[in-house]
């Protein structure tokens, strides 16, 4: 699958925040073991900073966002950037749906964070799916 | 219609309703009818971040000032919330099961946590803050979080 065509992750790029933690954790486990070949990750600083490629790779493909808090940077960014979000996630929704994973930490998650990015990524990965199965009908 | 004092700090900016007593935590009391309604200040929910799960004490709980009457967990942080009246507790704000974020949305209005029916409000009121009061508290707290 070429690049264009990969389904983009951006996760939140808080640095120092448990829950960006989170949300990186999880993107990383998409795009390397989860749906490796039908999705790729583009920094949210990179989109920030207006990198050329991280734009036009923003911009010419369907876009997951994972924020970590309220104010939503990814997804903004994504769409000031040109993008089509396909969905939305927020780490709080997640964390809110699964109680027993409560995060903790920031360069290193817990084990409770750990599993709560396990099942981001998994819900994450679902959605990549089903974009991939409409895009194949 | 409740009116605010309004402190800018940075790009925040912090509401404090008139019609209400504090407790320096930010816990806030106003009267309504027989009861007193109780809820955390603007400041507080901006300064703990998003509301993941508020748990409330059962109505019919008899608490006193000062005794836990919530918790509060936020992105950040756990919270216990001291009451800021004694009495006993004859309504929780339902909303707040499924929907703990209307905490940070509405901390004055729909984001109220409980009711209690006060033993004796006016004594308890005296030795909350006013509104003028806690929003000086409130700006040196804000302050040193800033420089923190």
């Amino acid at each position: 699958m070429s690049e264009s065509t990969k389904v983009v992750i951006v996760p939140c790029s808080g640095i120092g925040k448990t829950y960006g933690t989170v949300s990186r954790e999880a993107a990383y486990e998409v795009i390397e073991d989860l749906c490796p070949e039908t999705s790729q990750m583009v920094a949210l600083s990179m989109l920030v900073l207006g990198d050329v490629n991280a734009r036009a790779a923003v911009a010419n493909s369907t876009a997951i966002t994972i924020d970590g808090c309220k104010l939503a940077c990814a997804t903004k960014m994504v769409q000031e950037s040109g993008g089509h979000v396909a969905q939305e996630f927020a780490v709080l929704d997640v964390y809110r749906r699964n109680r027993k994973l409560k995060p903790k930490g920031i360069a290193e998650l817990n084990e409770g964070g750990q599993q709560l990015a396990h099942a981001l990524a998994e819900e994450v990965s679902a959605v990549i799916d089903d974009l991939q199965g409409e895009e194949d009908a | 219609m409740t009116d605010y004092l309004e402190y800018t700090l940075d790009k925040f900016t912090f509401k404090v309703a008139t019609d209400c007593s504090y407790t320096p935590e930010g816990v806030w009391a106003k009267a309504d009818g027989g009861q007193v309604i109780v809820g955390v200040s603007d400041f507080f929910q901006q300064r703990n971040g998003d509301v993941a799960f508020a748990e409330v004490w059962e109505v019919g709980t008899t608490v006193s000032v000062d005794d836990e009457f919530a918790n509060i967990e936020t992105i950040k942080v756990d919270v216990e919330l001291p009451c800021p009246v004694s009495g006993k507790i004859t309504a929780v704000n339902e909303t707040l099961e499924l929907e703990a974020e209307v905490i940070n949305q509405d901390p004055y209005g729909a984001g109220w946590i409980v009711m209690i029916e006060a033993a004796d409000w006016a004594t308890d009121q005296a030795k909350l803050m006013t509104p003028e009061v806690y929003y000086e508290h409130m700006k040196v707290q804000a302050q040193e979080e800033a420089e923190s």
